[in-house]
């Protein structure tokens, strides 16, 4: 009995998380926009997505924030990690970083947004970046920080005592090391600040749109069958970052 | 033996990611909670310290503003409590060929928009949508539900959002646990419900606590899926704060609900992390 069970909870969770996006990939290709039942098959959404100038704006200014954010995060991130592991005296400032996942992203949100109207830093690419690279060192400094404590320091000790620099001992030693649980970090990042939506909404201010704050106003004004072609441009996308991430075998939990 | 020759590697280093947390993490945060108790004249000058805008929020309406937020953050966390175990202990025992590609299936949906998870819905929950065709094909009603704008759809979409958020942590609680324990328990003559008492959820214990809190903290100032989902016909938390915040004048009453809520927050979570506890006692018992 409790195998039935198991696999009608499992089935039906699958099912849960998955016909909804079988039914928004099917009406991508439906000649007639939504709520027209299916009518015929069609490209002609996807050749719309391809010439609308906004929305590859949009998706240019959400790529431009990941890739700093996400390169931001990570170097000053993986620099403190080198210091502090290194030092001796970790715990004292990682420590400082774990709010950053605690709070509730909306209320980061706010605070920085006060903060930013406060010293009048104008909204905008800049801002996001700022507000990203938070949330970022909130993942890469727990996770960078646990596959660091897994190096073997006899590997760096050798390297410093047959007479190498530290700086050649990180660039050499250590960083090779942590290149698989980096990337998966740096993968992890990336995908939390491109699908980023709250920090977005409220640090953007008017005149830079990221993709999430696009497809908002897409779902404010109305349904149109673009956005299923996009959605499905975007789960290939997806689809292939997670693949990515698994070949990577850093052994990297997401939480 | 740490050795000496590393200890000079300099503090500078480190110094980015210090001052980068103070100035856009700590700073901010000090702030909100410092112009909510700061009474400002209309051109700005600071002229003393007042509670008046903490107390506004403390009137009725606000107080049932964050009732219904901790209740939708409550509900949530339970929903996917009782949905993503079951999940993530399929997911751990499953043979290791197929366990990647259904973690797989978990995660893209996770890494992927999630507004267009919330436009996926619209589909299904539409007047003319997939569901209500379902049913209506299945002869189960005659006329369409209107699944949309209602508590129904906001609670569909909270437990698909934040279901990973749940299921990953208690997923590798469950793959640290020693497998031969929960055989041994059952080998030497415990139940099933026994040894899920006794062994499983016990030792699981940190995965089901970071994964309730994980969907709990963000279901509780969640905005943008009541707004969409509800028609903001409930309001929450989140729709109270974006309101403010976005206003033109109101920026500083939107910080001071922040903070007063995030309180009313902070204490709910002290309190149910002890009720966890307490309950797990029971459990065990």
């Amino acid at each position: 009995m409790g195998r039935i069970w198991k696999l009608l909870i499992v089935a039906s969770t699958y099912l849960f998380l998955y016909v909804p996006i079988i039914v928004l990939l099917v009406f991508s290709f439906n000649t007639e926009g939504f709520p027209s039942p299916w009518k015929g098959f069609t490209w002609h959404w996807y050749g719309e997505l391809l010439h609308s100038t906004h929305l590859w704006q949009a998706f240019l200014n959400s790529l431009i924030v990941a890739i700093c954010a996400t390169s931001l995060s990570l170097i000053i991130g993986v620099l403190l990690i080198f210091y502090a592991a290194q030092g001796g005296r970790t715990g004292k400032f990682l420590s400082l970083f774990y709010g950053n996942l605690v709070i509730p992203e909306t209320v980061l949100a706010v605070a920085l947004l006060s903060f930013f109207t406060l010293i009048s830093i104008p909204l905008g690419l800049t801002t996001l970046i700022v507000a990203h690279t938070v949330l970022g060192l909130g993942f890469v400094i727990p996770m960078a920080y646990a596959r660091f404590l897994e190096i073997d320091l006899r590997l760096t000790e050798a390297s410093l005592v047959l007479g190498a620099s530290p700086a050649q001992t990180f660039f050499k030693v250590t960083l090779p090391l942590l290149r698989p649980a980096l990337i998966a970090t740096a993968l992890l990042v990336f995908i939390i600040s491109f699908d980023d939506f709250i920090l977005s909404y409220f640090v953007a201010g008017s005149t830079a749109q990221t993709l999430s704050l696009y497809i908002l106003s897409m779902l404010r004004s109305g349904v149109s069958p673009v956005v299923n072609a996009l959605s499905a441009v975007l789960l290939v996308l997806s689809s292939f970052l997670v693949l990515v991430f698994f070949s990577l075998k850093s052994r990297t939990r997401i939480f | 033996m740490k050795s000496k020759t590393t200890s000079h590697i300099p503090f500078t280093l480190g110094l980015p990611a210090i001052i980068w947390q103070i100035v856009f993490f700590y700073l901010p945060l000090l702030f909100i909670i410092v112009s909510s108790i700061l009474k400002v004249s209309e051109s700005g000058m600071i002229q003393g310290i007042t509670l008046k805008k903490i107390f506004l929020f403390l009137s009725p309406v606000y107080l049932g503003v964050i009732g219904s937020s901790l209740l939708l953050a409550l509900s949530n966390a339970t929903l996917c409590l009782l949905i993503g175990y079951p999940i993530a202990y399929f997911l751990s025992f499953t043979s290791s060929r197929f366990k990647s590609f259904f973690l797989f299936l978990l995660i893209v949906p996770f890494w992927t928009n999630f507004l267009l998870h919330v436009y996926a819905w619209f589909f299904v929950l539409e007047k003319e949508g997939f569901l209500n065709n379902l049913l209506r094909f299945l002869g189960i009603i005659d006329q369409p539900i209107h699944f949309l704008n209602s508590l129904f759809a906001i609670m569909v979409m909270m437990v698909y959002y934040y279901l990973p958020f749940m299921i990953l942590p208690i997923y590798s609680s469950l793959e640290r646990l020693d497998r031969r324990l929960i055989e041994a328990s059952l080998d030497l003559g415990g139940s099933w419900s026994h040894t899920f008492r006794r062994i499983l959820l016990p030792l699981t214990l940190s995965g089901v606590r970071g994964g309730f809190f994980l969907v709990y903290i963000p279901s509780f100032a969640e905005f943008a899926i009541p707004e969409l989902m509800g028609g903001d016909k409930q309001m929450f938390v989140g729709s109270v704060v974006s309101h403010y915040i976005l206003g033109e004048q109101t920026g500083s009453l939107g910080a001071a609900f922040t903070v007063v809520s995030s309180i009313a927050l902070l204490i709910s979570v002290v309190v149910l992390f002890l009720l966890i506890n307490k309950i797990m006692k029971r459990v065990r018992a």
